[in-house]
């Protein structure tokens, strides 16, 4: 294990100092802490969240039930869906890649390590402005799309959707400067020999996602902004009666919407593309097809938008358009469907709760694609539209998909960030409980969608067909949470009294198993070598790589990123340069929130908001000053001129 | 070809990078990508509404309100100040440090000026009627080019923070990289003025 | 294309091997093709040429004059080919988003008339 031994290897600790206990967090910029943050704060969004959907199933348990009033029911789905996807699903994800891609490519941290900061505590202060919303006039009401004209002033009279404004834009600022720090991290910070081609599959789904966020975010951006000047400064975007136009905001919004939906699940992909070889023992089954799938879904989701939108009459040359391209998508999500069961074929299955979860979410996710591909069809998408059937979809799809694969990443790489081992028993015990009631909640969401139960009713007469179905799904619901409810004391228990892990618990094939567990500070004490796609198990199992790798040699492809994929650089114990603790990003972070503040106010009470705004840029220009003087002390080249 | 070809050997060494590129730039490229977009859906949403604009009875017509001659003015400005800055590259790369202030202030006097003469334009459009909820041209058109001046006086800001803090060294590799991506932010924002002059005011 | 190197430039050209020189030839074919524009706009107040012929020519020129600010003031002509992988997706994605909005909305123009 020469890797495991040169890269662990004894080493001078590195001159930056920790600061201990919570100031170690509040001023890190450390990618593994900043990871674990983003683990933590959506785990907890995402129960918040899902004691908003316990909510919800509470009320529609029983037909006529008066548990949540009309408007309160309208605040729980829309914050609910904005909280798992924008605050939950995501981050998830983002937490994942964040501790793992710069371990995986062989790198000490992220390229940008202060923004990479910068871009939790937005998320966070982001995600803490939506819930501020419940504490001044309400929530917002209006559905996680938030379609137009029900979001202008005289419909949605609080400033609910004013903080939903606010609270995505800061989380969207978070998921930009995040995926602009992927991409560089990812594109240049790879160890020596780590070529786009020997990337391990999750940093392939990264890297893709991190470029389907900076295209895809901008443009919400915008519809927000200008849905903010329609609340307040007298424009008339979306306002029909004026001219506007509510379909504008669908068509922005869906060109969004739609690319996002392969924000959340592209990563979960790249981690079942992790699990199942490393379980099955073998490498996986067809890694370009894996790889480039990948880019074509990633590509095609920004052509197939207006099928969110097919009841709103766009004629049949558009509908005819958006629905063919939404077909299309099958085809590279199925060509990934089937290397990854033929990754299995014939393998030798470790049946770990991670990959049990890596191998149902193949199943959900086939069922929820199945769904989806009747969806996409103009005639039968405008009988199922608006109905429980899409709710049955959309779940399918991120439920038994993307929270089953983050499942899979976080009982898989949790002994790697804790140094402690879940507890396998209570995993699976929670795998089958959340199998079970995962389908009992969303299957019979197909029937009672079938049978014309719309979406987002806040209660339903009992003769109308549905109210066994819904008890199901209610039942299921209590289930689920009582799986959550055994993740989380596995969690809390595991992480004081499980067994040590070992720095490669599973036998994995990539690099962050040559790390001990957790890993140093310092990621690698000398930058690895990479010469395969598997580099720990070639050299735990040499002749294998015999038999594996001779067809890998690294071919000089004609391409835009040719320069300097072999690049190889003199192997040399150089100082290990981290970056310094700092509070700047907290600082500016602190400071865009209040700005963000000022403007939910700007039209009501103009001088006290723009004080606030006032202050926040004050603070944020104190924040940036303390930034610019720490990325200076920190620069490789400081020493060079003394300053 | 690249950055660690640079000339100067220090820098060679540090910089050492898969793609051979400098991150900074790299994140700032990427991040150029991302306001192209930014940019693209404004400009959308001001051609999806001008027909319609057209269409109302309180149409407002762009042609009778838009100044050529004072956006010509504007749109010179901001080339002028393109060349000032790839000047002020120019020379901070060559060390010399007397002219990289004077081309690197040129070019923040040329963005200061653009603003004023856009504080200028909104005032005068103002007065003859022309506002944010006057018509979908007040609409669309004020929160484009509104959006297009906040990103030069930003980009204003950023090279003065520039200016400050490299000026006594502007040739180190580091300094060097700074006044590089200061610039390419603000060569993109002239370049989102190109289009908007050609879209909004022209056509 | 590239202009000759001046003294005191030569030995910063590494990746970017442009003279002042040329960048003041740059900003003057900008300022003329700027000219060209606008004059042919005043002089197409009197419908000289028909409006989609004047448009085109104008979407032509500016073409012209935002590829030189891209190629030469911000180098992307001869940099890395990451840069231009970076930059000219997202303009592909760019342009599609506004002529499919456009033939989206050619035929719908809301609740306006």
């Amino acid at each position: 294990m020469a890797i495991a031994e040169r890269t662990a290897g004894t080493v001078s600790p590195p001159s930056v100092s920790v600061r201990p206990g919570w100031a170690g967090w509040l001023s890190t910029t450390d990618h593994k802490r900043i990871g674990i943050m983003y683990l933590v704060s959506a785990f907890v969004f995402f129960l918040i969240g899902g004691i908003e959907a316990l909510l919800m199933r509470i009320q529609l348990g029983v037909p006529d039930n008066t548990f949540l009033t009309p408007d309160v029911y309208n605040q729980m789905f829309t914050m609910h869906g904005t909280t798992m996807i924008f605050l939950g699903l995501m981050p998830l994800n983002v937490g994942l890649g964040n501790y793992m891609v710069p371990l995986m490519i062989g790198a000490r941290d992220m390229a940008f390590p202060r923004l990479n900061a910068l871009s939790v505590w937005l998320f966070i202060f982001g995600g803490l402005m939506l819930y501020v919303s419940f504490f001044v006039g309400g929530a917002p009401n209006v559905g996680w799309f938030a379609y137009a004209p029900l979001t202008q002033k005289q419909f949605a009279p609080t400033s609910g959707v004013d903080y939903w404004i606010i609270g995505i834009g800061l989380t969207g600022v978070a998921s930009i400067a995040g995926a602009l720090n992927f991409i560089v991290t990812i594109l240049n910070m790879r160890a020596p020999g780590m070529t786009l081609n020997r990337m391990p599959l999750f940093v392939w789904m990264q890297l893709i996602v991190a470029f389907i966020l900076i295209f895809a975010f901008p443009v919400l951006t915008v519809a927000t902004i200008q849905l903010l000047f329609d609340r307040h400064f007298g424009t008339r975007f979306f306002l029909p009666n004026l001219g506007g136009d509510a379909v504008l905001w669908q068509h922005l919004f869906w060109f969004f919407g739609h690319p996002e939906v392969y924000i959340l699940i592209l990563p979960t992909m790249g981690i079942i593309s992790e699990v199942l070889p490393t379980f099955s023992r073998k490498p996986i089954f067809g890694y370009a097809f894996v790889a480039y799938s990948g880019v074509a879904i990633g590509f095609l989701g920004f052509l197939v938008w207006a099928h969110h939108m097919f009841a709103v009459g766009l004629g049949p040359l558009a509908n005819a358009f958006f629905g063919a391209a939404s077909f299309l998508i099958a085809v590279p999500t199925g060509v990934k469907i089937f290397n990854w069961l033929a990754t299995m074929w014939q393998g030798s299955l470790h049946l770990t709760t991670a990959m049990l979860y890596a191998i149902s979410f193949i199943g959900m996710f086939v069922i929820g694609g199945i769904s989806g591909i009747t969806l996409a069809s103009p005639p039968i998408n405008v009988q199922q539209t608006d109905s429980y059937y899409v709710v049955a979809h959309m779940h399918y799809v991120l439920f038994g998909g993307a929270i089953q694969g983050i499942f899979a990443g976080i009982f898989y790489w949790f002994p790697k960030m804790t140094g402690r081992m879940l507890d396998e028993r209570l995993g699976k015990w929670q795998f089958w409980l959340m199998l079970i009631s995962f389908n009992l909640t969303f299957f019979p969401m197909h029937l009672s969608g079938n049978e014309g139960m719309p979406r987002r009713i806040y209660t339903y007469e009992a003769d109308m067909g549905w109210n066994l179905w819904n008890l199901m799904s209610t039942i299921g619901s209590l289930l689920l949470a009582v799986a959550f409810l055994i993740f989380l004391w596995n969690v809390l228990t595991s992480i004081r009294r499980g067994p040590i892990a070992p720095a490669d618990p599973w036998d994995g094939a990539t690099l962050e198993w040559a790390v001990s567990s957790p890993p140093p500070v310092y990621n690698f004490a000398v930058t690895p070598r990479v010469r395969s796609r598997r580099p720990l198990w070639d050299e735990k199992y040499p002749h294998l790589h015999e038999v594996n790798g001779s067809h890998e040699a690294p071919v000089a492809r004609k391409g835009l990123l040719r320069d300097g994929f072999e690049r190889e650089t003199p192997e040399a114990m150089e100082p290990i340069h981290l970056p310094s603790p700092t509070y700047a990003p907290l600082i500016v972070s602190v400071g865009i929130m209040i700005l963000g503040f000022g403007i939910i106010y700007l039209g009501d009470f103009g001088l006290i908001a723009a004080s606030a705004m006032l202050v926040g840029l004050l603070i944020m220009a104190a924040g940036i000053l303390s930034w610019v003087r720490i990325s200076h002390v920190d620069s490789p080249h400081h020493a060079h001129h003394g300053i | 070809m690249s950055e660690s070809s640079m000339t100067r050997p220090h820098a060679a060494a540090a910089h050492h990078t898969s793609l051979g590129v400098d991150n900074r730039k790299l994140g700032v490229w990427a991040f150029i990508g991302s306001e192209t977009l930014f940019f693209a859906t404004l400009i959308t949403t001001y051609f999806v509404f001008a027909p319609v604009n057209r269409m109302r009875p309180d149409f407002q017509d762009p042609r009778k309100f838009l100044d050529i001659e004072l956006t010509t003015v504007l749109a010179s400005i901001l080339l002028a100040s393109s060349l000032t800055m790839v000047l002020a590259l120019s020379a901070s790369k060559r060390g010399d440090r007397r002219w990289f202030a004077t081309w690197l202030l040129a070019t923040v006097g040329l963005g200061l000026a653009f603003i004023g003469g856009q504080v200028y334009e909104f005032n005068h459009l103002y007065h003859e009627g022309l506002t944010l909820s006057s018509s979908l041209f007040g609409t669309t058109f004020f929160v484009l080019t509104g959006f297009h001046g906040t990103h030069v006086a930003i980009g204003v800001i950023w090279l003065l923070a520039v200016f400050f803090k490299v000026r006594a060294y502007p040739d180190s590799p580091e300094n060097a990289m700074d006044v590089e991506i200061a610039g390419l932010y603000w060569h993109f924002v002239d370049l989102v003025w190109v289009a908007i002059f050609v879209l909004v005011y022209l056509i | 294309m590239a202009g000759h190197h001046e003294d005191q430039g030569a030995h910063a050209h590494g990746e970017h091997g442009h003279s002042d020189r040329f960048y003041w030839l740059v900003a003057g074919v900008l300022a003329v093709v700027t000219a060209l524009e606008v004059g042919l706009f005043i002089v197409n107040e009197q419908h000289l040429i028909a409006k989609w012929l004047e448009v085109t020519l104008l979407l032509i020129l500016s073409t012209i004059k935002g590829a030189a600010v891209v190629m030469y003031f911000m180098h992307l002509k001869g940099d890395a080919g990451v840069f231009k992988f970076v930059f000219l997706v997202p303009l592909a994605f760019a342009t599609t988003l506004l002529l499919s909005f456009m033939a989206l909305f050619s035929e719908h123009v809301g609740i306006a008339g």
